[in-house]
């Protein structure tokens, strides 16, 4: 009778003890991504300062496929534990809205925002032209044959498009998962554009590749020669904005410990010296705030769907 | 180039570098060796310790994983005949039959000194021929990507061992594997049955290991007690004893092949996507397609095992070509050296060589030291790694079937893995049985997904269908694979017939 006792009441108290001792093993970080994209880029540095806060290693699994969407699935499905974290960003209403998943947002608990990218209109070196001007008269004259590697129905897909609607022409979107395979196929010249960003610097510096346009509202002072696609005429402002999620269903006390531990790391100095060099701001919100970011810019993100002529839903 | 090479040499013989790599090294292979093990895991178990040192220790540490890790994975291949590391599936072909046949202690060297070998060309690749290799791979677009990929395919055809039609249905049913899931481009779901953790498709490391290691251990378990086995004890005793010198010579007498199998490794390399497993599987066909005696391969020929472990060990060259040239890593490997670099502050890209050229150089270094550490820790180790072919069988193969199954379960932490172990473990067994082959079944999952998603992308970027013959790169990989498929086919003719004329005798 007592070992039944003893047994049930450490039965009971082995949830509990697992719960107060989060986290007691490594923890998954699922970058929907292939390995070397931006994504992967800002998560790299960022995992050794969330796994110091949090004393287990925070191990990336790239986890690539059908517009990241593959990652996002087995993120929802994966245990509310607090073992699997999601590197998520703007993708996730996108891919939504444009009908590639029926994942959304609300399948998962935020934990915070940590960096914003502004995306930079960029072309392989093969092509001809030498500034947007030429671009656009080459758009204008043949239009949908300039070609542009995206991940369909995610940011890099939307960027391309809304240039598209403001300068009233045409693009030809060629589906590359991530930017690490687009950067392989705009320097070799198999796509014209993309939409990359400020992590690519080096190799705009080497002569590898061109930047048109950034899309923010002043030139970035990394890279103070690029113009802004308004200063052009092209009134488009674009950045794609990263954070961290879990399952729906996460216990609060483990939510609450991730919170306090990406907060930390996100403020450290480290973090900002790594994501200066990436061209890349760091953008910090904490859960409440960035739970209601996330709510706008899902709106937002299904009225430009629904504008572009992408929802469908 | 050569002075700052040298230099850099000298610079890794120092303590604080060559004690990172060293252990990086050992790690390497330890985790090669361990069938579900793979390399990017052990890399990442190592990683950790490295944010303390500076840049090049760590960076050092994790050449010597890679490095260590695409030659421990022959140890298991030639030893269980179970691949410790997908670049190793061809090393079982010939290096377990090797064993098989009395002599493990020479199969095993053949293979650590073709790594060796292997290895140090694909540094002479990675060190004199960077910018070309990278300028070379930039050329391949999809449909390039597409037209490798059929060839490569087109290998199946060499594969088949006794039937063709068995052969292409093993194929066949790989392809299909590769289709279950989301599709690549919509994510589309295919083939799931509405069964949730088929949604994700299959990971390829489960099915590698259920396909070979299960029906591996079946057939030793069908063997166990017969009186083959007594005779072969007895027998292996006598084989642990190798002459490295005679080993060495098997190797380098024929160096024109083995300069080229390396080369194979390290375009393989260099040309993201798909890695060390295909660069193998390349080089044993390819040694099949030039021997004179094809029909001894499979058989335990020193061949065999000589194209498959110096292309796979010159594939680590061939990878690490892109990172260094462009600062695209093509493997998460890769990414995660990448990822130290950015640790540190440090910009990759095109100019990274020339801006941080003792940096660049040190890796080279690495890359290259770790083939010698890699060589004495496996030469300590051999006489008790060569012990496992006399424990007992009972006790064995029980524990490397568990081995595996945690392996499976640690790949994502999640049971669905070693569900697909089980089925793809009886699946494999089933077609040895029957007498379908694994070789080209593994090699339609390997190459499943590429094929299919550069096909969708040259459509996409431009539908007329004859690029595919008339980009040259593209017509020229279309009319090898075409050529190989007909080569493979009067060859296999050719062995049957002679081999139907020596039954007649």
């Amino acid at each position: 009778m007592t070992r039944i006792a003893l047994t049930l009441v450490l039965a009971l108290a082995a949830p509990l003890c697992a719960l107060a001792q989060y986290p007691d093993r490594p923890i998954k970080l699922i970058v929907p991504w292939p390995a070397g994209g931006d994504t992967d880029n800002i998560f790299r540095p960022f995992a050794p300062l969330l796994q110091k806060q949090l004393g287990q290693p925070v191990v990336i699994a790239n986890v690539a496929g059908a517009s990241g969407t593959r990652g996002a699935k087995e993120a929802k499905e994966a245990p509310a534990d607090g073992y699997t974290l999601y590197a998520v960003h703007d993708y996730i209403h996108s891919t939504y809205y444009t009908g590639i998943a029926d994942v959304q947002y609300t399948d998962f608990e935020p934990i915070c925002l940590i960096a914003s990218t502004p995306s930079v209109l960029t072309a392989s070196p093969k092509t001809p032209w030498k500034d947007w001007q030429g671009l656009l008269a080459d758009a204008k004259a043949r239009p949908g044959q300039i070609t542009v590697g995206a991940t369909l129905g995610s940011t890099s897909h939307f960027f391309p498009a809304l240039i598209e609607k403001a300068a009233g022409i045409k693009f030809k979107y060629v589906s590359y998962e991530g930017l690490a395979p687009r950067m392989n196929a705009i320097l070799g010249g198999h796509v014209d554009l993309t939409d990359a960003n400020l992590t690519q610097k080096a190799k705009v510096e080497a002569g590898e590749l061109k930047f048109i346009a950034i899309a923010t509202e002043k030139r970035h002072p990394e890279m103070p020669n690029v113009p802004t696609l308004k200063e052009l005429g092209v009134n488009v402002v674009y950045d794609v904005n990263r954070g961290l999620m879990v399952p729906k269903g996460t216990p609060a006390a483990v939510i609450a410990r991730l919170e306090a531990a990406c907060g930390a790391a996100a403020r450290e100095p480290a973090f900002a010296e790594a994501m200066r060099k990436q061209g890349t701001d760091v953008r910090f919100m904490d859960r409440a705030t960035y739970a209601a970011w996330l709510r706008q810019n899902d709106e937002l993100t299904r009225n430009l769907a629904r504008d572009l002529g992408l929802l469908k839903r | 180039m050569f002075e700052l090479l040298l230099d850099a040499l000298q610079g890794m013989f120092a303590p604080k570098y060559l004690v990172p790599l060293a252990a990086g090294t050992l790690a390497g292979i330890v985790g090669g060796a361990l069938p579900g093990v793979t390399i990017t895991m052990t890399i990442i178990v190592v990683l950790p310790f490295t944010f303390g040192l500076d840049p090049l220790q760590g960076l050092a540490a994790m050449v010597g994983v890679y490095v260590g890790g695409s030659a421990g994975g022959l140890v298991t291949a030639i030893l269980l005949g179970i691949p410790g590391t997908p670049s190793a599936i061809a090393t079982t072909f010939d290096g377990h039959a090797l064993a098989r046949k009395g002599e493990p202690g020479r199969a095993l060297w053949l293979g650590i000194w073709a790594s060796f070998l292997g290895g140090l060309l694909g540094a002479v690749f990675l060190v004199g021929a960077t910018g070309p290799l990278a300028r070379f791979a930039l050329q391949f677009g999809p449909w390039e990507f597409f037209s490798l990929f059929v060839l490569a395919l087109s290998m199946v055809a060499g594969l088949v061992e006794a039937s063709i039609l068995k052969g292409l249905v093993a194929g066949m049913l790989g392809l299909v594997v590769t289709v279950i899931g989301n599709d690549p481009v919509m994510g589309q779901e295919r083939l799931t049955f509405g069964i949730a953790f088929l949604r994700g498709g299959i990971d390829f490391l489960p099915v590698l290991i259920g396909v070979f290691a299960f029906s591996q251990v079946m057939q030793e378990v069908e063997r166990m007690g017969g009186p083959a086995q007594a005779a072969a004890r007895a027998q292996r005793a006598l084989a642990l004893a190798v002459s490295h010198a005679k080993v060495i010579w098997e190797i380098v007498s024929r160096p024109v092949r083995l300069v080229w199998f390396s080369f194979i490794g390290v375009l393989i390399g260099v040309l993201p996507a798909i890695g060390g497993s295909a660069a193998s599987m390349f080089a044993w066909d390819q040694a099949k397609r030039l021997s004179r005696h094809p029909e001894r391969f499979g058989t335990g020929t020193p061949e065999g095992i000589v194209a498959s472990e110096s292309a796979n060990s010159a594939n680590v060259g061939g990878s690490l070509v892109t990172i260094m040239a462009f600062g695209i890593p093509g493997d998460a490997v890769t990414a995660v050296m990448l990822g130290a670099l950015t640790i540190h502050g440090i910009q990759s890209g095109p100019l990274f060589i020339a801006q941080n050229a003792a940096l660049a150089y040190g890796i080279f270094a690495a890359y290259i030291l770790a083939h010698p550490l890699m060589v004495a820790m496996l030469a300590l180790g051999a006489r008790a790694m060569l012990r496992v072919v006399s424990v007992p069988r009972a006790v064995l193969f029980p524990a490397v079937l568990v081995l595996c199954t945690v392996g499976a379960y640690a790949l994502n932490n999640t049971m669905a893995n070693v569900y697909v172990l089980l089925v793809f473990g009886v699946a494999g067994y089933a077609m040895v049985k029957a007498g379908f082959p694994l070789a080209p079944f593994i090699l339609g999952v390997i190459l499943g997904d590429q094929i299919e998603i550069n096909l969708v992308r040259a459509i996409m970027t431009d539908a007329n269908p004859w690029l595919f013959v008339t980009r040259p790169i593209s017509g020229l990989l279309l009319a090898a694979a075409l050529a190989s498929f007909a080569a493979a086919l009067w060859q296999h003719r050719r062995v049957q017939a002679r081999a139907a004329r020596a039954a007649d005798f």
